[in-house]
């Protein structure tokens, strides 16, 4: 009976890490104000599961996250729109690691367009 | 290696699995699935391996929970490789991917070696698979947290 308890714990032990990981969806990992990126291209993805843009900020590369390809292509924001060495400015919520350069866009401008990829987001102007 | 899976990113099923709102997140759950299936059957007889529940007769327990444990396997395979497709060159550059491949890897052949070698050392094996079943769950789940 001790030994099955023992063998028990161990197996659910193993698991807990898992919790963190599952909770750690949407926006948990970003700082709550918003800051702004500006940057030049160099990778575009729109797709599953979710869009991805790649910013050089002054030699330093951005991971840039968007929503998932339907609200983003929903904006009018496609694989065409931007292309490697354009320039763009992202505004959305960085990661809390400072260390970490990746952040959750909720607004992309190129071409003196506005994408608002989470528009309930985007701060009032 | 490079064109190979450029060309894979551009075959028209991968590129519509690639923008679709249904499929994606169907493939996804069929993942997750098996998943489940597979790490719970594992446990289940990497504990029976262990000691645990001998009230029940092991050829009918490994034999039930095996064949779950073998198909489950098949469709995450299968599922793992239609996610993998819509970004093969992005996660064939990550390290955890591999990091990923390299736990399943062990995992199979540590079943391989348990299913050939007789008179092995069961719980050995045992304690084998339930660290490192659980661990290629864990890389996997934090695939999408790093791409
Ligand atoms: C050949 C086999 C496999 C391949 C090629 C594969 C590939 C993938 C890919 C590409 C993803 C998507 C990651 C993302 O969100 O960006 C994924 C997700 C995942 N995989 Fe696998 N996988 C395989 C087998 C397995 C196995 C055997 C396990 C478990 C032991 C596993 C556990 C997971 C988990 C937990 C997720 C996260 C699912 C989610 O949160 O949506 N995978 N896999």
């Amino acid at each position: 009976m001790r030994l099955r308890t023992l063998l028990l714990s161990i197996a659910l032990a193993t698991m807990a890490p898992a919790l963190p990981a599952l909770a750690h969806h949407g926006w948990t990992w970003a700082v709550d104000e918003l800051s702004e990126l500006t940057g030049t291209v160099k990778a575009v993805y729109v797709g599953n599961p979710h869009a991805t843009l790649d910013l050089d900020v002054d030699g330093v590369v951005w991971h840039v996250e968007l929503a998932p390809p339907g609200p983003t292509m929903a904006t009018g924001f496609t694989e065409e729109t931007v292309k490697p060495g354009d320039q763009v400015t992202a505004i959305g919520n960085r990661s809390k690691d400072p260390n970490e350069t990746r952040m959750k866009a909720v607004r992309i401008t190129a071409g003196g367009k506005n994408y608002d990829i989470y528009p309930a987001r985007v701060p009032q102007d | 290696m490079e064109e190979a899976l450029g060309a894979i990113e551009q075959l028209g099923v991968v590129q519509a699995l690639k923008t679709s709102f249904f499929a994606y997140p169907v493939v996804n759950a069929l993942h997750i699935l098996a998943i489940g299936a597979l790490v719970t059957t594992v446990i289940l007889m990497d504990l029976k391996l262990l000691g645990l529940f001998d009230e029940m007769p092991e050829p009918h327990f490994i034999r039930l929970l095996r064949r779950i444990a073998l198909g489950a396997f098949v469709v995450a395979s299968a599922t793992g490789l239609a996610l993998f497709s819509v970004r093969a060159s992005e996660y064939a550059a990550m390290p955890l991917f591999w990091a990923k491949m390299g736990l399943i890897g062990l995992a199979a052949l540590n079943f391989i070696a348990f299913i050939t070698i007789r008179n092995g050392p069961r719980r050995v094996f045992a304690l084998v698979s339930i660290t490192l079943w659980p661990l290629a769950l864990l890389a996997g789940r934090f695939l999408g947290f790093v791409l």
